[in-house]
C-alpha cells in the first residue's frame, strides 16, 4: 500500500509540475502574443480607463489631452487644436487604433515606460498614476502660419531646425480633426473614419512624410552636390555650354530647357537659372553610380528615422547606373525621382548644416506629472551627404538663387537674415499643363548656421513655367521662416493666467 | 514530533498566513483616498478570528494532528475570500453581496470543521456505516436528476434547491463515496487482488470487476445526464486510485483508464456537449464557448511575473471568475508568483495528506486519508488545468478558494477527517511507544 501511496504522490506532483509549466507559458512565454491577439481588448480598455499624458507644442499649446469622462471609460481624449496637428498627434481611438505621436510615444503617455521611483513609503500606498507629458519641438504659431499661408491648396509645408533635426512645423492640406475619431461613440467614430478613408485626397495621410511627389528642379541641389563632391565641379569650372537642349549619350530624347530657353555657364549661374541642359550634363559627366550614392547619402532609398509612424522612403531610380538618358532626366529631378517634402527639407538642411543631416524628430522632451525630465531627444547626425566645404559652396550658390535667381521672393520679410533656396516646378504631363510648385531653402542670422530649413510644395498648380515654384511656393516658405525665426509667443496657459488674486 | 511542537508550528504558520491574507485584504479594499472602510472590522474578524478558532478547536479536539493542513487551508480560504471581496466590490454589474455570503459560508465551514472533530472521535466508526455511506453518496450524486428539486445552472444539472437554498450535493457525495470506497475496499481487497492470467497479461478476475463497472457506470451517468465532466472524472479517479492502492494491482488502473477512455470516446461521439468541450479545448479562439478560457489566458498574460496588483486588474471580464475561474484572477493580479504559490500550497496539502495516510497503521484510515487527499488534490488540479487549458475546462470549484457554500463546507469537513486520522495514528503511535517502554522496563 505504501508504495502505491508514494507513487500517487509522485503522479500528483507531476500533474502540478505540468500546471506550473503551463502557468509559465501563459504568463511569460506566450504573454506577448496573447496580448497582441485581436480579441484581447484588455490593454486598450485599460489604457482608455487610465489617465494619459498630454501632447504639448514647443510654445505651450496643448495639442492632445485626456479629460475625465463618466461614460464607459474614465477619460476622453481631446484635441483642442482640431485638424492643425492631426497628422502629428494622430488619434487615440478604441476600435480604430492609435496613430501619430499617440502611437510612437504611447508607452510614455500611459506611463508604462516611465520608471517609477519609490521615494517615500507613502508612494506605495497612494494610488498615484504616473503619466508622461510629451512636449514637441513643433510650434503652434509656426504651424498656424503654415496652414494659413498654404490655404486650401493641396500641398505640404515642412520647417525644421537644421542644427538639431527638430521639426518646427509640418503641415499638409487636407488634414483631419482627430477628435471625432477618438469619440467613445464607436459607431460615430467609425462612420467618420469611413468618410475620411473614402475621400480620394486621403486627409488622414500626411502629404509631408507619407506621400512622395516629383521634386522637380529642387533635386538639382543633390545633383550639384554630386558634381562638386565626385565630379570635380567648382564655382568657376566647368562652364556648361549655353544651349537650348542637351542630348545624352547613347540616344534617348534630348533634354530641353523650360520654354525652349537657352542657358549655361558656371555653377552659380546654372543654379540661379535652374538650367536643365547644364544639370543634365553635370549628372551624366559625374556618373550614375556617383549620383545614386549622393542621393542615397541624402536619404533617398532609405527609411527615414522620423519618430512618427507612416514615414515613407523617397526613391531614386536604380536605372541611372547604366542608362545615360535616365541619368540625364534624373539629374534634373525627373524620371522616377520621388521625394517626400520632409526629405527635400532635409536636403536643404544638409546644405545649411555643414553637410550633416540630423535625425528628424517631433519630440523634444517628456516629463512626468511631477515635472521630472523622463526622456529627451538628443540631436544626432543621421546622414553626411557632403563635406563642410561642399556645403559652404552650395550654401553660397543657393543664397545667390535668392539674390539673383528664381527664388527671389524667398526673402520677403526676412531682412537682415541670410536666405538661400532653390525652386522647382515638377510638370505633371497632364493635358492642360499643371505642375507641383516647389521651393526648398534655409534662413538664419548672418555668420551662423541657418536656424531653419524649409520645403514647400503646392500640388497641381496651373501652368508649367519654371517661375511657378518661385511665384507660388516661395512666399509661403518665406512666411513660415519669418515666424520660425521670431521668438515664439508662449500660449502656455499656466503663464497666461492673469492676475489671480489680484 | 511532540504534540506541543505540532500545535506551535500550526499557530506560527497560521499567524504567517493570516498576516499575508490581512495584508492582501487591506491592499484590495483600501480605496484610493486611503480611508479605512467602515466595514473592515467584521471582515478582519472573519479572516483572523476563524483560523484562530479552528486552531483552538484542533488544540482541544485533535491535539496530535498534523500542523500543516490547517494553516494551508486557512491561507487558501483567506486568499479566495480576499479575491471574492475584491470582485464583489470591483464588479460594475453582476450578483451583489457575494463577499457577505462567502463570510457566512466560511463561518459555517469552520463550524462544520469543529463539529466533525467533535462528532467523529475515531474515523473507524465510519467504517461501520460504509454501505450506508455508499447509498447516501449515490443518492446525493443522483439527486440533481430528480424533478422539482433538481436545477440546471450554467449548463450543468448538479444543483438541488430546497426553498431558497441551492446546493451542490455532489460536493458531499464525494466524501460519502470516499468513506464507502475505503470501507468496501479494505474488506474486499484480498479478494480483489487475485489476478488471473490471460496469456502474458495478468488481469483482475472478471467476476471481481463488478464494482469497477458500477463505478464506471455511475461516472458515465454523471457525465452524460448531469453534464458534469469534472465530477465524473473526479469520482472515477477516486475509485481507481483507491482500488489500486488497496489491491496493489496496477492492472486495475489500466482497465479503468481503458474503460474511461472508451466511455469518453462514445460520449464524445454521442453527445454534443462533450464534443464541444473538446473542440474548445483544442482551439478556443474565436468561439463563444471558448470565451472563458481565452479570457483566462489573457488574464494570465496580463499578470506576467508579479501580477498587476490586487484590485488593479480587470478580472470580471472572465465569466464565473468568482468560482470556477478564480485561479485566473489570482494569475492576473498576483501573477505567476501568486499562481505558483497556490500550486505550492495545494502540493503541500497533498504531501501532508499522503503522509497522514502513510503514517496510519489502520487499513481503512489509510485508504480514507488517501481518498480524501486525492479528492482535494485532484479536484484542484482538474479545475486549475482547465483554467490554464492544460485539460478541457470542467466546472468544479477550486477547493477553499472558490466562492461556494457546498464546496467550502465539504472541504472543511474533509480537512477535519484528515486531521482526525492524523491525530488518531499519532496517539496510537505514542501509546505503542509508551507500551514498548513499559515492556522494556518490565523485561
Amino acid at each position: 500500500m505504501s508504495k502505491q501511496v508514494r507513487n500517487l504522490g509522485v503522479f500528483l506532483a507531476i500533474c502540478y509540475a505540468a500546471l506550473f509549466v503551463q502557468v509559465n507559458r501563459l504568463t511569460f512565454f506566450e504573454a506577448e502574443s496573447l496580448r497582441a491577439q485581436p480579441e484581447n481588448v484588455r490593454t486598450v480598455e485599460r489604457d482608455f480607463s487610465s489617465p494619459r499624458g498630454s501632447i504639448i507644442s514647443a510654445d505651450g499649446q496643448v495639442l492632445a489631452q485626456s479629460v475625465p469622462s463618466d461614460d464607459r471609460f474614465r477619460f476622453q481624449r481631446e484635441y483642442p487644436t482640431g485638424g492643425l496637428f492631426g497628422h502629428i498627434t494622430g488619434y487615440f481611438a478604441f476600435e480604430l487604433g492609435t496613430t501619430g505621436v499617440e502611437d510612437s510615444y504611447n508607452g510614455f503617455l500611459t506611463g508604462d515606460d516611465i520608471g517609477f521611483d519609490i521615494n517615500q513609503l507613502d508612494d506605495l500606498f497612494v494610488d498615484r498614476d504616473v503619466v508622461g507629458d510629451v512636449t514637441l519641438s513643433m510650434r503652434h504659431d509656426v504651424q498656424e502660419v503654415a496652414r494659413d499661408a498654404l490655404g486650401e491648396q493641396e500641398g505640404s509645408v515642412v520647417a525644421l531646425d537644421p542644427r538639431t533635426g527638430e521639426i518646427i512645423a509640418m503641415w499638409s492640406f487636407p488634414s483631419y480633426d482627430p477628435t471625432a475619431l477618438a469619440s467613445h461613440d464607436f459607431d460615430a467614430a467609425e462612420a467618420t473614419s469611413d468618410l475620411l478613408n473614402a475621400d480620394p485626397e486621403h486627409p488622414t495621410r500626411s502629404r509631408a512624410f507619407s506621400e512622395r511627389e516629383f521634386p522637380g528642379s529642387t533635386f538639382k541641389v543633390v545633383t550639384a552636390t554630386a558634381g562638386i563632391e565626385r565630379g570635380g565641379v567648382t564655382a568657376d569650372n566647368p562652364s556648361y555650354p549655353v544651349s537650348d537642349s542637351y542630348q545624352p549619350p547613347r540616344g534617348g530624347r534630348p533634354i530641353p530647357n523650360f520654354g525652349g530657353a537657352s542657358c549655361g555657364g558656371t555653377l552659380f549661374t546654372i543654379l540661379q537659372q535652374s538650367c536643365n541642359t547644364a544639370f543634365a550634363q553635370m549628372g551624366v559627366d559625374t556618373g550614375g553610380d556617383e549620383l545614386q550614392e549622393t542621393a542615397q547619402g541624402f536619404g533617398f532609398d532609405r527609411d527615414v528615422p522620423l519618430d512618427l509612424p507612416g514615414a515613407v522612403q523617397s526613391t531614386f531610380p536604380a536605372a541611372v547606373v547604366d542608362d545615360p538618358p535616365t541619368l540625364a532626366q534624373a539629374s534634373i529631378g525627373q524620371n522616377e525621382v520621388q521625394a517626400t517634402p520632409l526629405q527635400m527639407a532635409m536636403v536643404a538642411a544638409g546644405v545649411a548644416n555643414d553637410g550633416e543631416i540630423m535625425t528628424p524628430h517631433v519630440m523634444r522632451e517628456i516629463r512626468d506629472d511631477q515635472g521630472n525630465l523622463v526622456e529627451e531627444f538628443d540631436a544626432e547626425v543621421w546622414a553626411r551627404p557632403m563635406s563642410p566645404d561642399t556645403a559652404g559652396l552650395l550654401r553660397d550658390a543657393m543664397v545667390s538663387v535668392v539674390t539673383d535667381g528664381s527664388a527671389s521672393r524667398l526673402d520677403e520679410g526676412l531682412d537682415g537674415f541670410v536666405v538661400g533656396g532653390k525652386t522647382g516646378t515638377a510638370q505633371l504631363g497632364t493635358p492642360e499643363p499643371r505642375s507641383h510648385a516647389w521651393i526648398i531653402g534655409f534662413a538664419g542670422p548672418s555668420g551662423e548656421t541657418p536656424h531653419v530649413a524649409v520645403a514647400v510644395v503646392v500640388e497641381g498648380q496651373p501652368g508649367a513655367s519654371e517661375q511657378t515654384g518661385g511665384r507660388v511656393a516661395a512666399p509661403i516658405a518665406a512666411a513660415v521662416m519669418q515666424r520660425a525665426l521670431a521668438a515664439p509667443e508662449r500660449t502656455d496657459e499656466a503663464d497666461g493666467d492673469p492676475g489671480s488674486g489680484g | 514530533m511532540t504534540t506541543a511542537t505540532r500545535r506551535t508550528t500550526e499557530l506560527g504558520l497560521l499567524v504567517l498566513g493570516t498576516m499575508f491574507v490581512v495584508g492582501a485584504y487591506l491592499l484590495a479594499t483600501l480605496p484610493a483616498d486611503s480611508q479605512i472602510p467602515t466595514t473592515v472590522g467584521p471582515f478582519l474578524g472573519i479572516i483572523v478570528g476563524l483560523p484562530l478558532l479552528a486552531h483552538v478547536a484542533v488544540r482541544r479536539l485533535a491535539p496530535r494532528a498534523d500542523g500543516m493542513l490547517l494553516p494551508l487551508a486557512s491561507l487558501l480560504n483567506g486568499l479566495g475570500y480576499v479575491f471574492i471581496v475584491r470582485l464583489d466590490e470591483g464588479q460594475p454589474s453582476g450578483p451583489e453581496g457575494l463577499a457577505g455570503l462567502q463570510s457566512v459560508w466560511m463561518i459555517l465551514g469552520v463550524g462544520a470543521f469543529i463539529a466533525t472533530l467533535v462528532i467523529v472521535r475515531d474515523v473507524r466508526l465510519l467504517e461501520r456505516y460504509r454501505y450506508t455511506a455508499g447509498f447516501v453518496g449515490l443518492v446525493l450524486l443522483l439527486l440533481p436528476l430528480l424533478p422539482i428539486v433538481g436545477r440546471t445552472i450554467n449548463g450543468s444539472r448538479i444543483w438541488v434547491s430546497f426553498g431558497p437554498v441551492n446546493f451542490q450535493p455532489g460536493e458531499f457525495a464525494k466524501l460519502a463515496l470516499a468513506v464507502f470506497f475505503a470501507g468496501y475496499l479494505v474488506e474486499k481487497r484480498e479478494l480483489l487482488a487475485i489476478n488471473r492470467s490471460f496469456g502474458p497479461l495478468a488481469l483482475p478476475d472478471p467476476k471481481h470487476l463488478g464494482p469497477v463497472l458500477i463505478a464506471w457506470g455511475v461516472a458515465l451517468v454523471v457525465m452524460v445526464l448531469e453534464k458534469d465532466l469534472g465530477s465524473s472524472l473526479l469520482f472515477f479517479t477516486l475509485f481507481l486510485v483507491l482500488i489500486w492502492v488497496a489491491t496493489e494491482r496496477a492492472s486495475y488502473l489500466a482497465v479503468g483508464v481503458l474503460l474511461f477512455a472508451g466511455g469518453g470516446y462514445v460520449a464524445f461521439n454521442a453527445f454534443s456537449h462533450v464534443q464541444e468541450r473538446f473542440d474548445t479545448w483544442l482551439d478556443p479562439w474565436g468561439k463563444d464557448k471558448g470565451y472563458q478560457v481565452v479570457q483566462a489566458a489573457f488574464a494570465f498574460a496580463d499578470g506576467g511575473l508579479a501580477g498587476r496588483g490586487l484590485n488593479l486588474g480587470v478580472p470580471y471580464k472572465i465569466p464565473v471568475v468568482e468560482s470556477d475561474m478564480i485561479f485566473a484572477a489570482v494569475g492576473e493580479e498576483l501573477g505567476m508568483v501568486g499562481a505558483a504559490s497556490v500550486l505550492v500550497a495545494f502540493l503541500l496539502m497533498i504531501g501532508a495528506g499522503l503522509r497522514i495516510a502513510q503514517q496510519s497503521s489502520d487499513g481503512f484510515e489509510r485508504l480514507l486519508a488517501t481518498g480524501l487527499t486525492t479528492l482535494l488534490g485532484f479536484q484542484a488540479f482538474i479545475i486549475m488545468a482547465g483554467v490554464v487549458r492544460l485539460l478541457p475546462l470542467t466546472g468544479v470549484t477550486l477547493p477553499f478558494v472558490s466562492y461556494g457554500g457546498s464546496s467550502l463546507l465539504a472541504n472543511w469537513v474533509l480537512l477535519a477527517l484528515l486531521l482526525r486520522i492524523s491525530d488518531r495514528s499519532a496517539l496510537r503511535e505514542a501509546e505503542r511507544a509508551a507500551a514498548g517502554q513499559l515492556t522494556q522496563i518490565g523485561g
